[in-house]
């Protein structure tokens, strides 16, 4: 007799990958969908976990005091590989309403092209010393050292992201891959900002919360965002990270298995209940992706098995 | 030529990347009287366009071309009146000491986004065949009726891209712009494939594959689609997205393919910005400007697929055949202004436009090389 274990998947490769998983492991994928697992994951944080969504403004990292009857609607903007824009209005009700193809793939993609860096975390780490100004054409470059207040750019504004390459007589070699980074970050981060507010502002969302692992704690990340979120918008909209950023799938895939969703499966089920946050304080820490959360990042919690 | 006849015929919009030239060629010395008793002089608006960085260029082009013909004394020279001449752009902020030193020509500085609104309105409204869709591998002329043409957005798509809301002659906002414009796709084009030119970058995209190097929904998900959210498996789930794990370096690439790609994301991505803001607002037009479309179907196949589709057929994308010279023709038709008190009473008013037009084939026109004879645009100016 052979036993299966049937675990939750989402995302792609919960298709992509069913066989090599049933082959190696004996383990069959129970699907579910890869935006009502983020929405579930983000539901179940939001709703589970104190201190679990922040704001980053003016240099100033504040948790979000979550208030469980005003929690919808809220555009949620997960930034994998590609980006998803859902609105949730409710408990398992969504719609994905945009995305953009500029994600953190785009990042990494480019990145590793133009400055030979290995991994995600070590091009994060070449942008923190790098300069924008060095390759971005900025509005005082076209104006000869003046704002154009007139729309409301200043002299430093990014008129062109990686204008000057065009006109230095450089080549790639010439540049510092610290200031390739920088403006390639500042470049996705600031057009997803913009998307994602474009967005809110279409529905009316007030709140904006960012997923996936493109941010990892990054404060030059989370300044751009936020203020293309909350400078363009006036105020109307307001940008908030999460700490389990990354894990809003595989989290919403987990605490979807009070769902009987197998026939042949025992009638067992399991409620997550009682989450408790054992929190590291108020230090965010950044997790290079190879290694994993360590013990003060896991959720304490229980399980009901019926 | 009289003397007391010191006309600028000339407009400049001096960009972050390209100088854009309107200037007025008579037919010979020939004026006739109109009605009124002004001086009518027919010729042809002309058009040229230099690299901002090979300034030298357009200052020699215009010395002599322009001077030398308008008999302009040389500021070594003889005493002279000042040349005064419209000019747009931050360049006119930035390069107004060359000019005069170099020219003896004083800019008579125009609002960029003022400038931009103004050409395009001259041309909807005087220029036949100026504007056309691309749709379905199909270019159409659109006609503009005078009486509905406002409000509508227009995105100057130059090194970066201004988004503009137009709601009558001379009254509009910026309401939005993108730092991913022409100069992205040139500067990162560049540092990628070592070309030397947009018009070379273009020339690689065409025989690319963006598939090599973007990452597609149907690579994620194992070949299928995800119809559920509406996309495709061959739909771009992620730019440049394959370059992560690929295990190649950038000269394993071709480079044709890295600037498809590249002009896939930048093209994408600002008709999404741009239909964004047209929903917003409730705009069903949206004309796009600049040198960056320059005729290629694939950019305004992936424009016109990101607004239209997008927005639901709610708006719809136009093309301009004078694109890149919105600013300086907004700055060339402002002469009726009068901005300087010391400017002799002359004013020049644009009319009867005929647009002499090369047909329905679309030639995409190198950056080194200058519209022709037949894109040139037939008009009278009338001389008070």
């Amino acid at each position: 007799m052979v036993w299966y274990i049937i675990p939750k998947a989402t995302g792609g490769g919960a298709f992509k990958f069913a066989d090599l998983f049933k082959e190696k492991l004996g383990i069959l994928f129970d699907k579910e969908d890869e935006m009502c697992s983020l929405v579930g994951g983000v539901n179940f944080l939001l709703k589970t976990v104190p201190r679990e969504a922040f704001t980053y403004l003016d240099g100033q990292k504040k948790f979000v005091e979550i208030d469980h009857n005003d929690l919808y609607p809220y555009l949620l903007v997960n930034i994998g590989s590609g980006v998803s824009m859902i609105k949730v209005d409710g408990d398992g009700k969504y719609e994905r309403i945009s995305g953009t193809s500029l994600g953190g793939g785009t990042f990494l993609g480019l990145g590793k092209l133009l400055t030979k860096c290995k991994s995600f975390d070590e091009l994060l780490e070449l942008s923190h010393h790098g300069n924008n100004r060095v390759i971005d054409m900025l509005v005082g470059d076209i104006y000869g050292g003046t704002d154009y207040s007139k729309i409301g750019l200043s002299s430093t504004a990014i008129a062109s992201s990686f204008g000057k390459a065009i006109s230095d007589g450089k080549e790639l070699e010439d540049y510092q891959p610290e200031d390739v980074a920088r403006s390639l970050l500042r470049m996705i981060s600031n057009n997803i900002g913009q998307i994602a507010y474009l967005n809110a502002l279409r529905f009316g969302l007030k709140r904006i919360f960012f997923g996936g692992f493109f941010i990892r704690g990054l404060e030059y990340t989370m300044d751009t965002i936020s203020v293309a979120v909350h400078f363009w918008s006036r105020g109307e909209a307001k940008a908030m990270f999460l700490r389990h950023e990354g894990f809003l799938g595989a989290l919403g895939a987990f605490t979807s298995y009070n769902d009987q969703s197998l026939n042949d499966l025992k009638p067992h089920h399991h409620t997550v209940q009682r989450a408790i946050l054992n929190c590291s304080g108020h230090n965010l820490r950044h997790i290079p992706v190879t290694s994993n959360l360590n013990e003060s990042e896991t959720i304490e919690c229980s399980i009901n098995l019926v | 030529m009289d003397s007391t006849q010191k006309i600028s015929h000339l407009a400049l919009d001096i960009g972050g990347t390209l100088i854009k030239l309107v200037y007025f060629s008579a037919n010979g010395d020939y004026s006739e009287e109109s009605r009124n008793g002004c001086s009518v002089v027919h010729g042809k608006l002309c058009f040229a366009k230099f690299e901002t960085r090979k300034i030298d260029d357009c200052l020699e082009f215009i010395r002599f071309n322009i001077l030398h013909h308008s008999g302009v004394q040389h500021p070594n020279g003889a005493a002279h009146d000042k040349l005064y001449v419209k000019a747009t752009g931050g360049g006119a902020f930035k390069f107004a000491d060359l000019f005069k030193e170099k020219l003896g020509i004083l800019f008579d500085k125009e609002d960029e986004m003022h400038s931009l609104v103004g050409g395009v309105n001259f041309l909807l409204k005087t220029v036949p065949r100026e504007a056309f869709t691309y749709l379905d591998g199909q270019k159409e002329f659109v006609e503009i009726d005078h009486n509905d043409l406002y409000p509508y957005l227009l995105v100057n798509i130059g090194s970066g891209v201004s988004m503009i809301k137009v709601d009558g002659d001379g009254k509009y906002e910026r309401i939005s712009g993108t730092s991913l414009g022409g100069g992205t796709f040139l500067g990162l084009g560049k540092l990628l494939t070592k070309c030397k030119s947009f018009d070379e970058l273009l020339e690689l995209s065409h025989h690319g594959n963006n598939r090599v190097i973007d990452m597609l929904v149907g690579d994620i998900y194992g070949g299928t689609d995800y119809s559920k959210i509406g996309l495709s498996s061959t739909a771009i789930a992620s730019s440049f997205g394959k370059a992560i794990s690929d295990g190649k370096e950038l000269e394993d690439y071709q480079p044709e393919d890295v600037a498809r790609s590249l002009l896939r994301m930048i093209s994408n991505n600002i008709g999404q910005i741009a239909y964004l803001n047209a929903l917003r607002f409730g705009l069903k037009r949206i004309f796009f400007g600049g040198f960056f479309i320059r005729g290629l179907e694939y950019t305004m196949d992936t424009i016109s697929v990101a607004v239209h589709f997008w927005s639901r057929g709610e708006a719809k994308a136009m093309f301009l055949r004078h694109e890149g010279f919105l600013g300086a023709l907004g700055a060339f038709t402002s002469y009726n202004n009068q901005s300087h008190n010391d400017l002799k009473s002359h004013h020049h008013t644009v009319q009867r436009a005929i647009l002499n037009c090369s047909g329905d084939n679309f030639r995409h026109i190198p950056v080194t090389s200058n519209l022709n004879d037949s894109e040139t645009i037939e008009c009278s100016i009338n001389l008070v």
